[in-house]
């Protein structure tokens, strides 16, 4: 009987044993993926901004605030269709950059696709990945971080200038009690193209382009990453704009089109810091509690076994007591 | 012998189960019905 528990102890031990590492890492890279479906949005405010006011003799103002709106929405018929040739799990967002002045009027809007791996947010390439409108072939990675972020530098695509430029790691913080890495990338004045929806019925980016007037960016981006599940639970943008040159201006070098410092509204913040907080559970549970809880439970159940195993041998014993058979009886 | 069998039976059973729940993977859904905003909402 305890060399059969035994064996049921040792059976159990080797699995118990060889699922800790099967689940960190063959099962974790496979299950953590981005859902084909997700569908987030974000509102970013940049309070005492500076805004072109295209009405009144193109003249920089200043505003209370303008407030950008983000929306992703999961494209899954779109990344089923990718899925069929590039042969891994891809997830396509499509994205809309809303810009509002604080009348509520529209600043600017601008759609984009983003296509990528949804396991290591790796861009893919295919038909219809586009920034406002133009097919582009995005290198690195964005809005979201890799699962398990590294200490270094990343590759972050910026729609505006329409590359990609390292996002540097700068150190490990804490933001409202979640372990982050913070990660900066500095956009020098880049010229960009005007967005094809502009705050002014009529006018048309070709309009523009044949006065000569030209739009430039720069930008001070940050991030501040949970690094288990890659995402960012809080960013922030130092972000000028400016139209130079050209009849447009009225003689002028250059005028501000916008310049603020865009932050996260705060019940987006606390909003976000919640939901990275319990999908850092999920990976933890993926990637340390299982995995060592497995391991832990193995090496017990090995050393219960052979302990049964040990006194299953024991020469010691006493030998088991015999049945005594009745005596036949003879009439 | 009947160890190594028994070894052998736990190490398979590990990897049938994780061969099995990574190749079942999760359902994709559908796309959201929800709007690209364009407008401010009140919360999240």
């Amino acid at each position: 009987m305890r060399r059969k528990a035994s064996l049921i102890l040792l059976a159990l031990a080797v699995f118990f044993a060889a699922l800790s590492p099967l689940l960190r890492w063959y099962a974790f890279p496979r299950l953590a993926k981005i859902p084909a479906n997700q569908y987030q949005d974000m509102v970013l405010e940049a309070k005492d901004a500076t805004l072109l006011d295209y009405n009144d003799g193109m003249k920089a103002k200043k505003v209370s605030k303008v407030t950008i709106v983000q929306t992703l929405r999961g494209n899954v018929e779109a990344s089923e269709q990718i899925e069929k040739t590039a042969g891994k799990d891809v997830v396509v967002w499509d994205g809309l950059s809303y810009v509002q002045g604080p009348d509520g009027a529209m600043v600017s809007k601008i759609p984009e696709r983003y296509i990528f791996d949804a396991h290591t947010q790796e861009p893919v390439h295919a038909t219809g990945e586009s920034v406002d409108g133009d097919p582009v072939k995005r290198e690195g990675i964005e809005f979201k971080w890799p699962f398990l972020t590294e200490k270094r530098n990343y590759e972050y695509f910026d729609a505006q200038a329409r590359v990609t430029a390292p996002i540097h790691y700068k150190g490990t913080q804490h933001f409202r009690g979640v372990e982050v890495y913070y990660f900066e990338q500095t956009v020098p004045w880049t010229k960009v193209p005007f967005p094809k929806a502009m705050p002014v019925a009529g006018i048309t980016p070709e309009q523009i382009a044949k006065t000569g007037t030209t739009r430039w960016y720069t930008t001070v981006r940050r991030f501040w990453v949970e690094p288990l599940t890659g995402a960012p639970v809080y960013g922030e943008e130092i972000h000028k704009e400016e139209l130079r040159g050209g009849s447009l201006l009225g003689g002028r070098e250059k005028v501000t089109a916008f310049a603020g410092h865009v932050k996260m509204r705060e019940d987006y913040i606390e909003h976000t810091v919640d939901l990275v907080k319990s999908n850092r559970t999920l990976v933890l549970l993926l990637t340390s509690y299982l995995p060592w809880g497995f391991l832990i439970l193995g090496v017990l159940l090995l050393a219960l076994s052979l302990y049964l195993e040990a006194r299953g041998r024991h020469p010691g014993d006493p030998a088991p007591a015999e049945t005594s058979q009745p005596e036949p009886v003879t009439a | 012998m009947r160890a190594l069998i028994a070894a052998a039976t736990g190490l398979a059973v590990a990897f049938a189960l994780v061969l099995t729940i990574t190749a079942m993977g999760a359902p994709t859904g559908t796309t959201s019905p929800k709007p690209l905003l364009t407008t401010v909402p009140a919360h999240p």
